[in-house]
C-alpha cells in the first residue's frame, strides 16, 4: 500500500524538542486509476480478440501426369451432384447422370441450412446401405460441388463446410459444367443484368 | 456548550486496490495486443465450423475483394522488401530506398505493377485511401499473380498460402486464384474464415 507507517520514534515524547509535523504519505491513486482505465480501453479497442480460424483445402495436382489420371468412372448412383446456383440457391441431383431423362424432374432446389443438411444425409444413407465399402475401407458415398459462375465465394466455403458437417469424406470440386449439365440448369447458372 | 466536534477529514477512498486492476488488466491485454493492421480493403469472411487458428508467421496472404480484386500480402516486413527485390529483378525494374521502405509498411496491396511505383510515390496517408483496383489474375496461371507468389515464396520458402475471400466475392475469381497457385504446384491452401459453433450434437472425429 501507499501509506508507509512511520514510527514514532517511542521515547523523546517529553523532552519538549520541537519536531516537524509530520506529513501524510498517503498518495491519491485517482489519477493513475484514470490513466489505466484509458489505456486499457484503447487496447481493447484497438486489438482483434477473436482469432479468424482456418479451413484447409487440398486439391489435386494438375501437372499433367496421365498414368495416374486413369481412375475407374464413378457410377451416377452413388454420387450426389450439388450444383451452387444464384442466390446462394443449391441443386441436388441425387443419384443420377445429368443427362437422364428423369433428371430435371429430379433436381431438387434448396437452401443452404437444414435443407441441404438434410439432403446431402438421405442421399448418404441411401447410398452407404445401398452399396458395400469399397477395398480401402472407404465409404461409397461421394459428393461432386460444381460451383457456377454465378455462385459466390460464400458459397464455396459453406459447402466446403457442410461436407465435414455431414462427416463426408469424399468429395470433388469440379469447375467444368458438362453440355448435359448447363442445358439441365439452363438459365439458372447464367450471369444476369441485374446481378453485379 | 462545547460539543466536541470530530476533526472532520473529506472522504478519502483508497485507490491501491483498483490501481491494481487497473494495471493488471491493462498488462493482459498489452501482453495479449495483435494490431489490426492497416489492409488495403475491408473484407467479411464467411464462418465455417473449423477450429484450425490461422498460424501466426510466415503467411502469404491472398485476399479477394467483394468486387473481385485480388489483394496480396506477406506478413514479414523483410520479406516484403526481399519479395520486391525479386520481382523487379524479373521485370527489370527498379525501386527506389524510399519506395521500398513505403512498400514494407503496407499489409497488403492491389496494384497491377504498372501502377505499382505511382502508388508508392504518394505521400503516406494518402496511400490508404487510393481505391486499390486488384491485382491481375488469370485464368491461365500465367498472370501478375502468380508472378508475385514466385518472388514472395523466393524470398521466403517458408511461406504457406492463406486465402481470405469475401463473402460476395464470385467463385471466378476464386478460380482464377485457384489457377494461379496450382500453375505454381501449390495444391494446400488454407482459407480463412469466422469461427462458427458447430451445429449441436456434432463431434470431430479426431475426437
Amino acid at each position: 500500500m501507499a501509506e508507509i507507517v512511520e514510527s514514532g520514534g517511542g521515547k523523546g515524547k517529553g523532552d519538549g524538542k520541537v519536531r516537524a509535523k509530520k506529513l501524510s504519505t498517503r498518495v491519491d491513486m485517482t489519477p493513475m486509476v484514470d490513466l489505466g482505465f484509458l489505456l486499457i480501453t484503447f487496447f481493447m479497442l484497438a486489438t482483434t480478440l477473436s482469432k479468424p480460424t482456418s479451413m484447409t483445402l487440398n486439391v489435386p495436382d494438375k501437372q499433367e501426369d496421365k498414368e495416374e489420371q486413369e481412375t475407374e468412372p464413378l457410377k451416377a448412383s452413388k454420387v450426389l451432384t450439388v450444383f451452387l446456383g444464384r442466390n446462394d440457391d443449391v441443386y441436388l441431383l441425387d443419384g443420377i447422370a445429368s443427362n437422364d431423362d428423369k433428371a430435371p424432374e429430379e433436381l431438387k432446389k434448396v437452401r443452404f441450412g437444414t435443407e441441404l443438411r438434410d439432403g446431402i444425409f438421405k442421399s448418404q444413407k441411401r447410398v452407404n446401405s445401398q452399396f458395400e465399402k469399397d477395398e480401402e475401407g472407404n465409404l461409397p458415398f461421394v459428393v461432386v460441388i460444381k460451383p457456377t459462375e454465378v455462385s459466390t465465394y460464400k458459397n464455396v466455403v459453406d459447402i466446403l463446410d457442410e461436407m465435414a458437417i455431414t462427416k463426408t469424406k469424399r468429395y470433388a470440386m469440379v469447375d467444368f459444367l458438362s453440355d448435359s449439365e448447363k442445358e439441365l440448369l439452363g438459365d439458372r447458372i447464367k450471369p444476369q443484368p441485374g446481378d453485379q | 456548550m462545547a460539543k466536541v466536534r470530530p476533526k472532520k477529514h473529506p472522504p478519502t477512498i483508497d485507490m491501491t486496490a483498483m490501481t491494481d486492476v487497473a494495471f493488471l488488466l491493462l498488462t493482459f491485454f498489452i501482453m495479449t495486443a495483435t494490431f489490426k493492421s492497416q489492409e488495403a480493403a475491408e473484407i467479411d469472411t464467411p464462418s465455417s465450423i473449423s477450429a484450425i487458428k490461422v498460424p501466426d508467421d510466415n503467411i502469404l496472404m491472398i485476399s479477394i475483394g467483394n468486387e473481385g480484386e485480388v489483394f496480396f500480402g506477406v506478413d514479414a516486413q523483410p520479406d516484403r522488401i526481399r519479395m520486391l527485390d525479386n520481382i523487379a529483378e524479373t521485370k527489370g525494374l527498379t525501386f527506389t530506398d524510399e519506395q521500398k521502405k513505403k512498400f514494407s509498411n503496407q499489409a497488403s496491396f492491389g496494384f497491377p505493377l504498372a501502377q505499382l511505383k505511382g502508388w508508392l510515390d504518394l505521400p503516406a496517408p494518402e496511400m490508404g485511401t487510393v481505391k486499390q483496383p486488384g491485382i491481375p489474375t488469370d485464368s491461365t496461371g500465367v498472370s501478375e499473380l502468380a508472378d508475385w507468389v514466385y518472388a514472395a515464396r523466393k524470398a521466403n520458402s517458408q511461406l504457406r498460402i492463406a486465402i481470405k475471400g469475401d463473402n460476395s466475392a464470385k467463385f471466378p475469381t476464386f478460380k482464377n486464384v485457384l489457377a494461379n497457385l496450382q500453375s505454381q504446384n501449390i495444391n494446400k491452401f488454407n482459407l480463412i474464415t469466422d469461427a462458427e459453433e458447430p451445429p449441436a450434437g456434432w463431434r470431430s472425429d479426431s475426437e
